[in-house]
């Protein structure tokens, strides 16, 4: 196979799998957060966006450390499955989800403190346990921070460098990436393959963002209703 | 259709709410020790502040460290000492809100599906709540679409349609206009009779209250100053000479004695043979006891009896009290067994030479009796 269809089905993969892994970590994470008020809230939510300002290969340097079998996460993760955490699959998606994280959590945590209690208040009035109540009233009204969060967090895993390099390294099949198969080319100076991957990888985050942006666009029949449910909230509050 | 619905609520006469918590907050104490027999609505009567609406939220299941002991007919809702705190989905409590918090991402009839599907029992059917609430020309709307009154009929409903042993209403008709305060309080008063439904109706208006209420709680600075019958509760808080709290007022049930008299006047026995009139509405119904109210400051008082007057009604009494307050005098007037409350000034007081035990009459147009539901 070619190794830059092998590098996208790679990417593709850990991208994927870490979005699925994001939002079922990301969820009750952003849930609790916005339902925090105590000071621990404040040092949580400084972790999770720490890698918007962490250069990634610092985080990436600390796991390689972590995932090595001289220390224990490492140690565990080879007791349990009998291989080295380091430079595989499994440590990619790890650093991944870890990267990525406050671009899902934030999204959902903002979405959470909007929605607020008062509908959550309703609903359980009305016999709705907290799993239904999140499955039929949080699911439906933030479906939008969802689609956005999935979206990032998947957008931010494919277009991630340094964190890879430094503990996935760049076995094919395996742990390269796009970005890491980009950054061959460009050190071999094959800047005709490197023009490709770099072109098929702008267009490609740029439908995506656009489909998101599409998709969380008002509908245009209701937007008259919107802004006719906002009077009527102002009016209420007035009272 | 009211029998069919009666017969299907079994009616438990010694339904009984028993409150004894307390609530600390940072700047506000709740403390009520309260048995509320249920019966009817009863009306929760404070100002702002006065823990109203939190007392609800702690009967809901809705605020967290609550101290003490709530009990609905005998089972238990929260008992902090044996750190019960059964949670509001399973209380079987329905709450209206202030503002109707309708689901927005669902119709009017998904809306109120929310709550059928979750129901547990099935003594009311949808079709039944919609007619009760006049909601079948809604049905496939979105929330936002409908007026302020029109969502206060969906929540109720809503709430209904979750048959709650007991419905709190947290000032439901604060945000709508006095049209759709008036059609949602005779649908109020109807749902309770016909579902046998007990409310407890927080409002800051004693208007409101005066006019559905059978017995009403009066709390301040969260403590209970009174509990009682409405019309001796109401009577009470006419020692409280603070027109911010209270519109002195007489409160009144009253039997029509005849429906109209032919110039568009309705007469009610006072009890001792005497009547007063008002003017008729197409919805009296001669059947059940009139709700109305005098304000204070609507009675004259005059020394013999006042024959050559506009004024329609007056009524022979005897005064019980007399009371000085800080811009004018109350005076209380018995006729037979009905108390009246009348307000002068101190001036009128002192020109009549009024006196505990004199006899008088009292004087007031007909358009000063005041009843908005009937």
């Amino acid at each position: 196979m070619n190794p830059d269809w092998q590098a996208l089905i790679t990417t593709l993969e850990m991208a994927t799998l870490t979005t699925i892994i994001l939002l079922i970590i990301g969820t009750p994470l952003a849930w609790y957060l916005a339902k925090m008020t105590n000071r621990f809230k404040v040092i949580i939510e400084a972790i999770v966006a720490l890698p918007l300002v962490l250069p990634p290969t610092v985080l990436g340097f600390y796991l390689l450390i972590a995932f090595s079998p001289e220390h224990l996460p490492g140690q565990l993760w080879q007791q349990a499955t009998g291989q080295q955490l380091a430079f595989s699959f499994s440590a990619i998606v790890i650093g991944s989800v870890l990267y990525s994280l406050p671009f899902v959590v934030q999204p959902l945590q903002k979405a959470f403190e909007q929605l607020g209690d008062s509908l959550l208040e309703a609903g359980a009035l009305l016999g709705a346990g907290p799993v239904d109540r999140f499955f039929s009233i949080v699911l439906p009204l933030t479906k939008a921070s969802f689609i956005t969060a999935a979206s990032l967090g998947f957008a931010h895993t494919v277009g991630e460098f340094g964190v890879i390099l430094m503990i996935g390294g760049n076995i094919p099949g395996e742990t390269r990436v796009l970005s890491i198969a980009l950054f061959d080319h460009v050190e071999a100076f094959d800047y005709a393959k490197a023009h490709l991957l770099s072109i098929s990888l702008l267009i490609g985050s740029m439908v995506l963002l656009a489909a998101i942006y599409w998709l969380n666009l008002p509908k245009r029949n209701n937007t008259k209703n919107v802004s006719r449910s906002i009077k009527l909230q102002d009016h209420t509050n007035h009272e | 259709m009211s029998k069919v619905l009666m017969n299907k609520v079994p009616v438990d006469n010694t339904a009984e709410l028993n409150i004894d918590i307390t609530v600390n907050y940072r700047h506000f104490d709740l403390a009520i020790k309260q048995k509320l027999p249920l019966t009817g609505i009863t009306g929760i009567f404070g100002h702002s502040g006065s823990g109203k609406s939190t007392l609800l939220r702690v009967i809901a299941g809705l605020e967290a460290s609550v101290q003490g002991e709530i009990a609905l007919n005998e089972q238990c809702l929260i008992n902090s000492s044996k750190s019960i705190s059964v949670k509001p989905e399973d209380r079987q409590v329905g709450l209206v809100f202030q503002n109707s918090r309708l689901f927005p991402h669902l119709t009017v009839l998904e809306n109120l599906n929310f709550a059928v599907k979750r129901c547990k029992h099935s003594r009311l059917t949808l079709d039944e709540v919609i007619e009760l609430t006049e909601l079948s020309l809604l049905l496939t709307q979105q929330t936002n679409e409908l007026s302020g009154g029109q969502q206060q009929r969906v929540a109720l409903a809503r709430a209904i349609l979750a048959e709650p042993r007991l419905l709190l209403l947290d000032e439901p008709l604060s945000a709508l206009d006095q049209h759709s305060k008036t059609q949602l309080l005779k649908m109020m008063l109807n749902i309770q009779k016909k579902l046998n439904l007990p409310m407890l109706y927080v409002s800051h208006s004693l208007d409101e209250l005066q006019q559905v209420c059978d017995n009403l709680l009066v709390l301040s600075q969260g403590k209970v100053v009174n509990f009682g019958n409405i019309h001796q509760a109401i009577h009470q808080l006419n020692s409280y000479d603070d027109s911010a709290i209270i519109h002195q007022q007489t409160s009144l049930s009253l039997t029509i004695k005849q429906m109209d008299n032919g110039h568009g006047l309705t007469s009610l026995a006072v009890g001792d043979g005497q009547e007063i009139y008002l003017a008729t509405d197409i919805y009296f119904q001669q059947s059940s006891p009139l709700r109305c109210f005098i304000l204070a400051s609507d009675i004259s008082i005059c020394l013999t009896e006042p024959t050559n007057s506009s004024i329609v009604n007056h009524l022979f009494g005897t005064i019980s009290q007399i009371t000085h307050q800080t811009s004018n005098v109350l005076v209380t007037v018995n006729c037979g067994s009905q108390q009246f409350f009348v307000t002068i000034s101190a001036f009128s007081q002192q020109k009549l030479a009024l006196s505990k035990a004199q006899d008088v009459f009292l004087q007031f147009k007909a358009s000063a009796v005041r009843t908005f539901i009937h």
